[in-house]
């Protein structure tokens, strides 16, 4: 376990590093090969090998918080599965929601949770086991659940662009947009946001 | 010499696409809801919803990645659901800590008095 | 149609009438007024027997066999065997034998009518409060129509119908006085014993039916005698044994056989006979009419009507059955008491006599028998009746004795009869009465069947009696002559060739003799010698007859009285003896001949060559078919004068040696070794009885009862069984079912069917967010399942 750890940290901070030193590539690059010829080979390898680092590393830290029985340890194992995603969408060229994801989920929302945890168990280690008949049930329905969509996903021919746009998108477009044709669900969920602030602070209250 | 055939799936596992990033959203999907199913632990339940909705995310992230970047629409969107996520993180561990106030425990199977 | 026929079929008409007019209103007829009705229709129907007889006495023999021969039939349905068509006829077979025994049953009807209406005027016609007095008339009716009916059919089939009716006949009179337990129980027992006789002749009426496809009497005659030319049909072998044939034994003997077991039964002949002592159950005057002189006599009838159709192989079985009947009941007859038994037992010998007497071709004779014995022994038996009545319904005669005085008419009368059946006759005078002609007559032929077969034959081959028939030269000779040669069953290849095969008509002079020359060669050869004892018991039996029936009349009339008060009432009725008188009358003329010459007629036509042997009694003969020695032929009493001469003298001798002081003697005789257990055995009746109870009735009912054990316990029960478990089933269905399970059910089965589907449906409602999660990715699945696999499906 503690192997695993130290290899899902490793492998998530060589694959961070590895994005923030290929991230000022694509932008020429790309435009290179959008212009021109296909994407190059090393690119395109190098691109592969990252994805399969990211994607191994969140599935694993996945299936950790899956077979983990203890809840701080899923905790960890959702850390590293948050940050694999947010590497994932570094991968993605969506630059701002990558660290948006890591700022919002890794630095915020799974502290929260470890809060939860030391707030609400007598002991962190408590552990609250399943019965093994329903692991198996769940495994089973997930599993079908997940082959059925894999299945689907696999044999789809998704339309997909022929030339696809491969520059990352810039905060200032982000805001742009956020802010012009998205303003009204911003503010809604900015509103959301506080009318949660408030709702979490009454409900946590002490009475 | 070569046949392009022979290596399909070479050519596949080579060339990441779209439909890697959602196999991996797919399967990170699966495990969150495996993750909520068997975990007695609300938060723990929890977790599994990040899951979940970290998978989700994924996909509008590759979908928007995959079609053209010349909208963010898939990007705002996440950033939306990131949001909310908080914002339900927030409420849920509230809500847990309500539920552990009430009932000495934080097992969701305990909280079981709708049951028929 | 002729005027005779006419005549016969309305005397059979009127009683038949009178029977319907008396069942339905008889009641309100009133008490001797229906008997009177009875009486005058049957005096009717002997009227026109009367003047059938005078008519028919006066015509020639070929006038009657002209008259036979154009005679109407009437196709009353058509049977199909195959492709033919074989119609059922109804008519009336008219012979010299058909009128004679029509007169003899009018006759002797008429008398014992008007006797039963004295007798029944003094018995209690009540059951139950309810008079039975017309339904006995009724019934007398009814007999009389079966009886005619019977006597004139021509059809074996309507021939079996009456039959069958004279059955029913004396089973409802023998049980007329249902209210008994005894007269019950023989009514039953005579009906049963009959069945078993008439099985028989259902197969030989079925067999005939199938093989000679006909049921009239000439015309199964003529096919009978054409197979048997042929040697076709039912003259093949039928009983094999690892390939050979026994000899004789074919289906044609079968038929003789079945045919005859209906005369077994009808006639009560051994082993059948057990059911006429009890018969006599009945009123006196049926025992009469039914049990003495004319339905006991039917199988004598049919068998006589029978004859052609009988194999020497089944002739034989005849003789035989015959021969052991006259014996057993003969001896039986000795040691009976009741009066009416002794005539029952008597009865049975003689009709024995007359089967026997057919059995050994003594065809003539035993017709002539049966006409003389219906008158004497019908008259035996009125007078036994005068005597029960007389005596106050007293049938024993250790009780009676000295009666003479009290009642001269009856006593002689009886007397007349006993000296008729005991063969009372004088050898040199050629003087007697009844058996003495016809019984001694049947002895004559056994006789020659048993000692001078052989050498009649070669006599009568050196004879010239068949000149007899070439000179007489009648149309009716002439037939019977070409039915001797298609009658003879074996027909000699050689022989046919040498005689030829003339057609009817052509038989002249030399060549007509040389054909009954052969014919009696023939005979000679197909019919077996008689085996000694079958002459040598009869013989010994007519010693036997005028014993017990000289024991009988004496020990009733004569002596002293035994039983003071018995003698002292008893009395005489002149209604009843009148009847008796005509009776005596009549068998002092019948055996005189007054119908022999009309029988041996009758016998010439219904017996075929290859088995008659009409031995004439003495000059009043006209007919020596097949001649015996010279001297037998005209005198039988000339042969056998040594042996049954005298018979009737010696054995009411020996009677009255015994009886003369009543049963003194007898009672200690009966003690002597082997005497004792002698008396003991025919006290016993011979054990028939006994045998018959243990084996046949007790047996039925042992396998009956065991029948009725396994149906009462696997079916009755089981059905009983089934009937409660269907009841406790439906009750069951009712209560659990419909009830509980129905309208309960519907009531609770709503709420429960809510309960249980609220217990299914809250199964998944397990109050764990987890579980509703698993249950909502499951749906989720499959619902993406149903959605792949029809996207599948359309694209």
């Amino acid at each position: 376990m503690r192997t695993a750890v130290i290899l899902g940290i490793c492998v998530i901070v060589l694959a961070t590093a590895a994005m923030a030193f290929a991230q000022p590539v694509p932008a020429e690059q790309l435009q290179v090969t959008e212009q021109a010829a296909p994407q190059q080979p090393w690119s395109q390898a190098l691109e592969a090998i990252f994805f399969y680092v990211i994607s191994a590393a969140v599935l694993l830290s996945a299936l950790g918080i899956c077979i983990s029985r203890n809840i701080v340890r899923m905790a960890v194992y959702l850390f590293f599965t948050l940050g694999g995603v947010a590497a994932l969408y570094f991968l993605l060229l969506a630059n701002f929601i990558a660290v948006i994801q890591l700022i919002v989920y890794a630095g915020g929302t799974l502290i929260l949770l470890i809060f939860g945890v030391m707030l609400t168990s007598k002991s962190p280690w408590a552990r609250f086991d399943v019965k093994k008949k329903e692991m198996i049930a769940a495994g089973i329905v997930c599993a079908v659940f997940a082959a059925v969509l894999l299945a689907v996903i696999t044999t789809a021919t998704w339309p997909v662009q022929s030339q696809p746009e491969v520059h990352a998108v810039s905060v200032a477009n982000f805001g742009m947009e956020l802010l012009t044709t998205y303003l009204v669900p911003f503010e809604a969920v900015s509103v959301l946001l506080l009318a949660v602030m408030i709702g979490a602070a009454y409900l946590a209250r002490q009475e | 010499m070569f046949d392009p055939e022979d290596f399909k799936y070479v050519k596949f596992l080579v060339e990441i696409g779209l439909t890697h990033y959602l196999v991996v959203a797919t399967l990170l999907f699966s495990m969150g809801i495996f993750v909520m199913t068997t975990k007695r632990n609300a938060i723990g339940v929890l977790l599994g919803v990040e899951m979940v909705l970290n998978g989700a995310a994924i996909n509008l992230v590759a979908f928007n990645r995959y079609h053209g970047l010349a909208t963010v629409d898939g990007q705002v969107v996440t950033l939306f659901i990131i949001v909310l996520a908080a914002a339900e993180a927030a409420l849920a561990v509230a809500i847990c800590m309500n539920y552990y106030k009430n009932l000495s425990t934080i097992d969701v199977d305990r909280g079981d008095t709708l049951a028929g | 149609m002729h005027p005779y026929e006419i005549a016969l079929i309305a005397g059979v008409a009127v009683p038949l009438l009178m029977f319907a007019v008396l069942a339905l209103f008889g009641y309100r007829i009133g008490k001797p007024a229906a008997g009177w009705c009875a009486v005058a229709a049957v005096m009717a129907s002997l009227a026109l027997s009367i003047y059938v007889l005078v008519g028919w006495l006066g015509g020639t023999a070929a006038d009657h066999f002209r008259l036979g021969q154009e005679a109407a039939r009437y196709t009353w349905l058509t049977m199909s065997i195959g492709a033919n068509h074989i119609p059922v006829q109804f008519g009336v077979k008219l012979d010299s034998l058909t009128v004679v025994m029509y007169f003899m049953v009018t006759l002797v009807s008429t008398c014992i009518f008007v006797f039963s209406v004295g007798y029944m005027s003094g018995h209690s016609d009540e059951v139950d409060g309810i008079s039975k007095y017309h339904r006995f008339f009724a019934y007398l009716c009814l007999f009389e129509f079966s009886m005619l009916g019977l006597v004139i059919s021509a059809s074996l089939f309507f021939l079996f119908v009456f039959w069958e009716l004279v059955g029913l006949c004396s089973y409802l009179l023998i049980g007329f006085y249902f209210d008994r337990k005894y007269a019950s129980d023989a009514g039953i027992k005579a009906f049963v014993t009959n069945r078993v006789g008439d099985f028989g002749f259902l197969i030989g009426l079925m067999l005939v039916f199938t093989f000679l496809q006909t049921l009239d009497l000439d015309q199964a005659a003529r096919t009978f005698a054409e197979q048997a030319h042929m040697k076709t049909g039912i003259f093949a072998p039928v009983v094999q044994i690892f390939g050979w044939h026994i000899t004789g034994v074919t289906l044609a003997t079968v038929m003789g056989i079945g045919l005859f077991c209906g005369a077994i039964g009808k006639s009560a002949q051994f082993p059948l006979h057990v059911w006429l002592p009890d018969a006599m159950a009945g009123p006196t005057p049926v025992s009469a009419l039914i049990h003495a002189a004319t339905m006991v006599a039917a199988g004598v009838y049919l068998v006589a009507r029978i004859f052609r159709l009988l194999t020497p192989e089944a002739q034989m079985f005849v003789a035989v059955i015959g021969c052991i009947t006259l014996t057993i009941t003969a001896l039986i007859a000795i040691v009976q008491t009741d009066i009416k038994k002794v005539l029952a037992y008597s009865t049975l010998s003689q009709l024995g006599y007359m089967i026997f007497g057919l059995g050994v071709g003594a065809w003539i004779a035993a017709l002539f028998h049966l006409i003389v014995h219906a008158f004497f022994k019908a008259m035996l038996f009125l007078c036994s009746g005068q005597v029960i009545e007389g005596c106050h319904h007293e049938q024993d005669i250790r009780r009676m004795g000295g009666l003479h005085k009290k009642m001269p008419v009856t006593c002689w009368t009886f007397f007349v009869g006993v000296l008729a059946i005991a063969g009372f006759g004088i050898p040199a005078l050629n003087f007697g009465l009844g058996g003495y002609f016809s019984k001694d007559e049947i002895l004559a032929v056994a006789y020659e069947r048993a000692y001078n077969w052989t050498y009649r034959f070669e006599e009568g081959a050196e004879h010239g009696a068949a000149g007899h028939h070439a000179d007489a030269a009648q149309p009716q000779a002439k037939y019977m002559l070409a039915q001797h040669h298609a009658a003879e069953p074996d027909e000699d290849k050689i022989l046919e060739e040498d005689a030829g095969y003339p057609g009817e008509g052509e038989i002249i002079g030399s060549e007509a003799a040389r054909e009954a020359r052969a014919a009696k060669q023939k005979i000679g050869r197909d019919t077996p010698v008689l085996p000694k004892w079958m002459f040598w018991l009869p013989i010994i039996i007519a010693y036997v007859t005028p014993f017990y029936m000289m024991r009988c009349w004496w020990l009733t009339f004569m002596g002293k009285p035994r039983d003071e008060e018995v003698h002292h009432h008893a009395h005489e009725m002149p209604l009843m003896w009148v009847p008796l008188v005509v009776l005596s009358i009549g068998t002092v003329f019948t055996s005189y001949f007054l119908f022999r010459p009309e029988i041996a007629e009758a016998g010439r036509q219904a017996t075929n060559a290859a088995m008659v042997v009409a031995v004439d009694g003495g000059e009043h003969g006209e007919l020596n078919m097949l001649s015996l020695t010279h001297e037998a032929a005209h005198n039988p009493h000339g042969a056998l004068i040594y042996y049954v001469g005298f018979a009737w003298l010696i054995g009411m001798v020996f009677a009255w040696l015994i009886y003369r002081k009543g049963f003194i003697l007898a009672e200690r005789l009966r003690r002597i070794w082997p005497l004792n257990w002698a008396y003991v055995a025919l006290e016993q009746k011979l054990f028939f009885d006994h045998v018959y109870n243990t084996v046949f009735v007790a047996g039925t009912q042992w396998v009956v009862a065991q029948a009725a054990r396994l149906v009462d316990t696997y079916i009755i029960d089981g059905l009983a069984n089934l009937l409660a478990r269907i009841t406790v089933g439906l009750a069951n269905f009712s209560g659990w079912v419909l009830d509980a399970a129905g309208i309960d059910g519907i009531v609770n089965g709503l709420g429960e069917t809510a309960e249980g589907l609220g217990d299914i449906v809250r199964r998944p409602q397990t109050g764990r967010i987890r579980n509703y999660l698993l249950f909502g990715t499951a749906g989720a699945s499959l619902v993406l399942i149903a959605i792949v696999i029809v996207a599948v499906k359309i694209g």
